[in-house]
């Protein structure tokens, strides 16, 4: 039993992950916590959608559009929204974030219609038994392609200029632009880079739920992955992703499904009070 | 002067209203009523206080159900009910303001959000108390044994209330604790420097914010005389907060010209009403990136106020 519940909750854990790791890579730049990402994510899959039944590209060719399309999204972002904002007081960030996502999500309502649409799975999704185990490859899939999503993410970071020039930002925005990096460039790349992580999560999640343009409240759990993690860490973010979605999928079997969704807000605000800086993260100072 | 004369105006035009108006008029000024109610929670706890607060909806869906459920299950008539439900929840507020001590900015604002998205899922999950997904209907108001449920009935209960809403919006932010707010926006171990109690006004602004967005949920409530939890969501908390931002949050009649706007709006665009949420969504973040200080004066004004430069 214990098993099987590992084995299902890291499937959702994955995605969790993914959109956590969305959330740290740009805060960690940035300091702007993006509420609109659960959007962005949604956005992606509909790209999906849109490539596939209403331009008839084959659907890995949809799934590059949806890619460099989030990408070019997130890029936009920055140029026209939070450049101008730079410097403003938190609450407007996050009130404008909060109203990118609106946007994103009415739009989509508006344009593609309250109702669900199908999404193809990457691998079948009739399960199979092995060791006692129930196991479904479509989501195996999920799991597989985050998982390598991340490494390719920490390996760009490690041994590419585009991700160096980011961790140079990330340990001392100032000491990298007197070295010659440009901040608000790497900004921009970071808007894209987390856009993009999204939108795998995105692409990944729509053909387990179904795909609505609701489908970004799925965000609370990545921030609540986030927060598990820290907030600040990028190991931490993929940890608490997994251990949310473990968490997650133990509450359902042993409390209620009901209670599932219950559990992980609970766990996000007994989070913040309790232990604000998650389990991997590191003390900030507090600014006056 | 001037401005006491529109005033004079605009209180004889709302009683004016439910004489010369069709009643779905009637109907959506009383709506614009009661969401100014909830949103002038809004703007005490962030435009006053500077506290981001996504919890309003919860708050709204904690007076409409409470308030029904009072009258459904404790024969409780509404206008005992639902001041009693709306005080419960500012103590409910409270409680929430002094946890926020620990917590600040994004921190906040996610803890807010979940505790609005709990408090739905909890509306949908607890079949027996609040109806589950299906929803619940409204006992409604009654007077001396006669149900007011016309849009004019209840038009001439939610108008009072929201006028006396923004009555204590003006008075509340020339007062001593308004004052303490504004402490609290500009800078809060600045507030603590001067004397001002941080933790006991934070949860002060929470409380008055759960209390007014109970208070004008249960008044929404009546009116609409159904609860749907679907309603009660955090995206409805993220339209409330629209409302506030677009209306002016440190104007006390910012909630009203807001309400106004987003509850008029869609009735004149017809066929265009489906892009209505994006538009407003979009004309939100116009409002953000044209002027980011305007929006709430969050930032301590240090421009002289115009018409009184020198010179000239």
């Amino acid at each position: 039993m214990l098993a099987q519940i590992l084995v299902s909750g890291v499937t959702a854990g994955a995605v969790y992950a993914l959109v956590a790791l969305g959330f740290v890579v740009l805060h960690r730049g940035t300091r702007v916590v993006h509420f609109g990402l659960g959007d962005q994510l949604t956005l992606s899959a509909y790209i999906v959608v849109i490539g596939q039944v209403f331009l008839g590209l084959p659907f890995a060719a949809a799934i590059l559009l949806s890619l460099l399309l989030s990408a070019g999204f997130g890029v936009l972002i920055e140029r026209g929204v939070m450049r101008p904002l730079r410097g403003s007081p938190l609450l407007v960030m996050i009130i404008a974030t909060l109203a990118i996502g609106a946007a994103v999500r009415e739009g989509l309502r508006a344009s593609m219609g309250p109702l669900p649409w199908p999404v193809p799975f990457l691998l079948s999704p009739a399960p199979f038994t092995l060791g006692g185990l129930v196991l479904v490859p479509a989501n195996l899939a999920v799991v597989g392609v985050a998982l390598a999503v991340m490494l390719a993410l920490f390996a760009m970071l490690r041994w590419t200029r585009f991700g160096r020039a980011i961790v140079a930002v990330y340990e001392n925005p100032t000491g990298a632009a007197i070295v010659g990096i440009s901040v608000p460039g790497v900004h921009a790349r970071l808007w894209g880079l987390s856009s993009v992580l999204a939108a795998v999560a995105g692409i990944l999640m729509a053909p387990l739920i179904t795909l609505s343009p609701d489908m970004g409240t799925i965000g609370i759990k990545g921030f609540a992955a986030a927060i598990l993690g820290g907030f600040n860490s990028l190991p931490g973010a993929i940890a608490g992703g997994f251990l949310l979605g473990i968490v997650e999928t133990g509450a359902g079997v042993y409390v209620s499904t009901a209670m599932k969704d219950i559990v992980s807000y609970a766990l996000l605000i007994g989070c913040v009070l309790l232990l604000p800086r998650g389990l991997f993260g590191t003390a900030e100072a507090r600014k006056v | 002067m001037a401005a006491r004369l529109l005033l004079l105006l605009l209180a004889a035009g709302l009683v004016a209203v439910p004489f010369v108006a069709p009643s779905h008029l009637v109907f959506l000024v009383a709506t614009i009523g009661s969401t100014a109610i909830m949103v002038a929670g809004l703007s005490i706890v962030i435009g006053m206080a500077g506290q981001i607060s996504i919890a309003q909806a919860a708050f709204a869906a904690l007076g409409a159900y409470g308030t029904a459920q009072l009258a459904a299950l404790g024969g409780v008539p509404h206008w005992i009910g639902l001041p009693a439900v709306a005080v419960a929840t500012a103590g409910l507020g409270y409680l929430f303001g002094l946890l926020s001590l620990r917590v600040a900015d994004h921190y906040l604002a996610l803890a807010t959000m979940a505790f609005g998205a709990i408090v739905q899922l909890l509306l949908i999950h607890l079949e027996d108390w609040t109806g589950g997904a299906v929803g619940l209907p409204v006992p409604p108001l009654t007077l001396g044994g006669r149900s007011l449920t016309r849009p004019i009935e209840l038009y001439a209960v939610i108008m009072p209330c929201a006028a006396l809403t923004v009555w204590f919006l003006h008075a509340l932010m020339t007062s001593r604790t308004g004052r303490a707010f504004s402490a609290l926006r500009m800078s809060e171990v600045g507030a603590a420097a001067v004397g001002v109690p941080v933790l006991h006004h934070k949860a002060m602004a929470f409380a008055l914010s759960a209390f007014f967005g109970a208070l004008g949920g249960g008044l929404y409530g009546l009116q609409t005389s159904y609860l749907d939890p679907a309603q009660f969501g955090i995206l409805e908390s993220v339209r409330l907060i629209a409302i506030a931002v677009i209306g002016g949050l440190l104007n006390p009649f910012g909630p009203v010209i807001g309400a106004t706007v987003f509850v008029l709006l869609p009735e004149t665009m017809g066929a265009l009403g489906r892009y209505m949420s994006l538009v407003f969504s979009l004309l939100l973040l116009a409002f953000i990136i044209v002027s980011p200080r305007g929006i709430a004066g969050l930032a301590p004004r240090l421009r002289p106020r115009p018409g009184r430069r020198r010179g000239g």
